[in-house]
């Protein structure tokens, strides 16, 4: 019962306060951009042709009243919770009158099985990797892998996402260019496996590019805990390698690698904006910059949303978890 | 067994993508039609929403789906200059104060559903989009509204509009170079808006593929939840399309388009897999891999300068009439353009593949002919005072000639006349006269061999471009090389499109490098000058757009007004010569006062590959423009055939 009432409902309240302020934040901000969405969808709808300036004027009272954009900045702001909380985000400036709920509902698959996969994958293999490479440090293989590693860590992820698009769309022609699949949607083989060809390319990349962070990360902390008393222990009392590895090198560094986990994935919400771009993978990431370039205000404030919401669970998570990963929070 | 494991994750890493390629066909096409029958074209952007083909409403995008599926009543041929009569079948009527205007509708064009078009669909059209604000696409609510457009059907295939004030320009709401009023089928239409529920608007009315009916060639069969592609079917008669009447093909049976991304390279590399039949447009870095890697794709020209040259827009040194206070002083002006050598912008930055001219009128074909053609005797004849009383001539009409000569140093082989490749004459480069004209506008040389303000202050000049328009970043980078090199210290701002866009709204430049043409493709200019007039000025810091006007360059010239007014009440059509006189007098005023700097007319890399489909327009049979996505490129789709 103190544990719920001096750990866990502190953390529930900043939750909730961390949520409506980023969420009070991300209604002004777009607000201040000097880019005007009623102005910009006249821009479009007028491209190549011209219009009387005096219907221009009659057409932007319209569509801001049509957006939802006159009355002061208080009544929308009201107006923006009340629509929240009934779930509503509201139409899409460019895409009106679509609801950003439809356009969200279309990207956000796309980025959570990208980014589940593919964070899962190379958290795994980072810390499993780099812990054996910081416990056999010494062993040839670990420093060639060192080094290998140490020469993508540094290289900027666009770099590794263009080679590989290069290298298997051009010169080994074996993967696909743009889209998430083939077909239409459906639960069988063939539509499965297209989602695994379509999506390879985008994973393996960012694998590569979390997979050399992590490596970094575990092979620091393994080398630390090599020093530490009961591993050096372990190794007079002959205990087995692989269980010095998993069971006191890789579960003592754990804390670090479940926060990075849970911030990691909590951020997905935010999308992939250069993987989308370079492999044209759907995705949340190019929809967030097209309205942010295009002063989409209601499809801005739904993604940044749900990522508000994802991170601070995601650290609320990470905070309730550990008095399991650690008794030490538990004892205070 | 550690050992084993790690080199079998690396084993993993490297050999998965081999399985997972080869588990599957390497086509990378999103949908299984072979590809005989299957025409694929570059869809430029990424849809956001899919799958809902009300074109009519707030935000329905248009762009290739107008060339596909939409009709109106004109069309303009960029290429040709032509005033092509769609469902109009001869052209607009005006009764003699332009208050009416009447349409004789071209008989026998049938929607896909087998209805016949006639004068019903016309009298819904126009009452539903003027009755529904939310039917917002291309401003024709607004348009219609402000002139109180009433439409009365005067027999099966005619009908008349009555305005509520003289506007001898009502039929280009209906002319179509990239959108016109599109009709709809009032049949399905008129249905679907009964049905309406208490509170709903034909605004959020979705409609959805299987559910179009049109009367261009293509439906719409299925498109991508994502926005990258998007099938379309020939219609089962595609002789009763108003394309297939037009031309008499009848395209290929299935077209696709397919979004790339906006990298060029990414399309160079479709078009090698053959996995794409058109591209719109690249670099020329793309358009030279495309030519090595894909052996049988061309674009307009079979060889240089290869580029598609006639899309109707200029790039221009646009210059901020109340930025740097040097730049209202009109020998300013005409110093800086004096300052550019035109030969070496168009060559070694633009490659030689794109027209110079030197007012803001690409000299296209037809436009050359109306109005390049008739001002080169003035523009040979201009001179300007370069101070004491010493009268220059500024206008060089052999540039065209060097360019060819250096074409020719290169090895390449000039397709045409030189002025029919590269366009106009332009400014001398003269950087002597350039000197005199800035001394008489009070500036001098500093110690160090820069331009000083009459106040003995460093001249610094302010110019800024958006790299994500090639030419004209490049246009800008070599003002910047030359304005330098003459001894201007020149701030040279590379800036996101946005950004860029914003500071012209609200007049934070002082030299940019937008695009415009001054003339639609039929020579009209009044229509996309009437922004100019004075009384849509705004000053600096103040947004122009509330105001409804184009006043990005903050001007406000008597001389300009007096012509926009005088266009205003000249009917293009029936008074073609009186108009296109009053728009060269507008353009003589323009360039005496060098309002801007325009260097060169936009050229398009359209580049098609033959492998599949053949048929697409070239300079060597120039019958329709390439340009697929605009409302006219339905002519040169559906003259496509297989290559067998």
């Amino acid at each position: 019962m103190q544990l719920l009432r001096t750990y866990i409902l502190p953390r529930i309240v900043q939750w909730a306060v961390v949520i409506f302020v980023g969420v009070t934040i991300i209604f002004l901000i777009p607000r201040f951009s000097p880019i005007n969405p009623v102005d910009d969808m006249i821009g479009r709808m007028t491209a190549f042709q011209t219009m009387d300036p005096q219907a221009v004027v009659l057409m932007r009272a319209t569509m801001q009243d049509l957006y939802g954009l006159d009355g002061s900045l208080l009544e929308q702001y009201i107006n923006f919770w009340q629509r929240l909380l009934q779930g509503d985000l509201g139409p899409s400036f460019q895409n009106f009158p679509t609801p950003v709920n439809e356009i969200i509902a279309a990207g956000l698959p796309w980025t959570v099985g990208l980014l589940t996969t593919s964070t899962i994958m190379s958290w795994l293999l980072g810390i499993f990797v780099g812990s054996l490479v910081g416990y056999f440090q010494h062993r040839r293989w670990a420093q060639v892998l060192e080094r290998v590693v140490i020469v993508i860590y540094p290289t900027p992820y666009v770099i590794i996402a263009l080679i590989l698009m290069v290298l298997f769309t051009f010169y080994w022609p074996i993967f696909p260019m743009v889209g998430g699949a083939q077909g239409k949607p459906a639960l069988n083989w063939e539509y499965i496996s297209s989602i695994l060809r379509f999506g390879f390319l985008p994973a393996l990349s960012i694998v590569i590019g979390g997979f050399a962070f992590r490596f970094i990360i575990a092979k620091a902390l393994a080398t630390t805990e090599i020093a530490s008393d009961y591993v050096q222990y372990a190794e007079l009392a002959a205990v087995p390698k692989r269980r010095i590895v998993y069971s006191y090198i890789i579960r003592n560094t754990m804390l670090p690698h479940v926060n990075d986990l849970a911030l990691s994935l909590g951020a997905m919400f935010e999308g992939a904006l250069i993987t989308e771009v370079v492999f044209g993978y759907p995705g949340l990431g190019s929809k967030l910059f097209t309205a942010i370039s295009n002063a989409d205000y209601n499809i801005v404030m739904g993604i940044v949303l749900l990522s508000i919401v994802g991170i601070a669970t995601g650290s609320l998570i990470v905070d309730l978890l550990y008095p399991v990963f650690d008794p030490r929070v538990r004892l205070r | 067994m550690l050992r084993k494991l790690v080199f079998l994750a690396l084993l993993a890493l490297i050999a998965l993508p081999t399985l997972v390629g080869f588990a599957q066909e390497p086509d990378g096409l999103p949908v299984d039609i072979p590809r005989e029958d299957l025409w694929v074209f570059d869809q430029i952007f990424r849809w956001q929403t899919v799958n809902n083909f009300n074109v009519w409403r707030i935000g329905g995008s248009t762009p290739f789906h107008h060339a596909l599926m939409l009709e109106t009543f004109w069309n303009r041929d960029q290429e040709t200059g032509e005033f092509i009569h769609a469902l109009a079948a001869a052209d607009p009527v005006y009764n003699d104060d332009f208050t009416q205007m009447s349409v004789e509708l071209r008989p026998g064009v049938m929607w896909s559903d087998g209805e016949e078009f006639n004068a019903d669909d016309v009298v819904y059209t126009i009452e539903t989009i003027k009755a529904n604000p939310e039917l917002g696409q291309g401003g024709w609510h607004a348009q219609l509204t402000d002139f109180d457009a009433a439409v009365e059907k005067t027999g099966d295939y005619s009908v008349s509009f009555t305005l509520n004030r003289s506007n001898p320009r009502f039929h280009t709401l209906f002319e179509s170079r990239w959108n016109g009023i599109y009709m709809m089928p009032s049949h399905i239409v008129a249905e679907v808006e009964a049905n309406l529920a208490d509170g709903e608007n034909l605004g959020g009315w979705v409609w959805e593929a299987q559910d179009v009916v049109v009367l261009g060639n293509y439906l719409p069969v299925e498109a991508d939840p994502n926005g990258y592609w998007e099938l379309f079917k020939r219609r089962d008669d595609p002789e009763n399309s108003l394309a297939g009447i037009i031309t008499g093909g009848s395209g290929p049976p299935y077209a696709l388009s397919i979004f790339y991304g906006n990298d060029n390279i990414k399309k160079a590399i479709a078009m090698s897999r053959n996995e794409l039949d058109v591209y719109f447009d690249v670099d020329i870095e793309s358009f030279d891999f495309t030519l090595e890697n894909a052996p049988a794709a061309r674009s307009w020209y079979q060889d240089f300068p290869w580029a598609y040259p006639n899309e109707v827009s200029s790039r221009q040194l646009a210059m901020n009439m109340e930025g740097d206070p040097l730049i209202a002083h009109k020998d300013v002006r005409w110093a800086l353009a004096l300052a550019i050598d035109i030969v070496e912008l168009q060559t070694e930055y633009i490659g030689g593949v794109a027209k110079v001219t030197p007012f803001p009128v690409p000299p296209t074909a037809k436009l050359y002919e109306l109005y390049h053609g008739p001002m080169t005797e003035w523009l040979s004849n201009l001179q300007i005072d370069l101070g004491g009383g010493e009268m220059y001539s500024p206008y060089d009409p052999s540039i065209p000639d060097q360019i060819a000569a250096w074409a020719e140093e290169q090895g390449f082989t000039v397709p045409g006349e030189p002025h029919e490749v590269f366009g106009s004459g332009w400014w001398k480069y003269d950087t002597d006269a350039a000197e005199k004209l800035l001394m008489n506008a009070g500036l001098s040389r500093g110690g160090d061999g820069m331009w000083m303000t009459p106040e003995g202050e460093p001249w610094v000049l302010d110019l800024q471009s958006d790299p994500s328009e090639n030419d004209a970043y490049r246009m800008g980078q070599a003002a910047f090389d030359m304005w330098t090199d003459f001894g201007i210290e020149v701030n040279f701002s590379t800036l996101d499109r946005n950004t860029w866009n914003q500071n012209h709204y609200v007049g934070e430049y002082e030299v940019s490098t937008p695009w415009t043409s001054f003339a639609l493709a039929s020579g009209d200019m009044w229509p996309n000058i009437r922004g100019r007039h004075s009384r849509y000025y705004a000053p600096v810091g103040e947004d122009y757009r509330p105001l409804g006007g184009d006043s990005v360059r903050r001007l406000q010239d008597a001389r300009s007004d007096e012509l926009i007014d005088a266009m205003e009440s000249v009917n293009p059509v029936a008074q073609e010569a009186e108009n296109i006189e009053l728009g060269i007098q507008f353009l003589q005023n323009w360039v005496e006062n060098m309002f801007d700097i325009t260097c060169i007319a936009f050229k398009k890399f359209v580049t098609w590959d033959e492998t599949y489909w053949t048929g697409f327009p070239t300079a060597e049979n120039p019958n329709y423009q390439p340009l697929y996505w605009f409302q006219g490129g339905k002519y040169a789709i559906q003259n496509l055939h297989p290559t067998g």
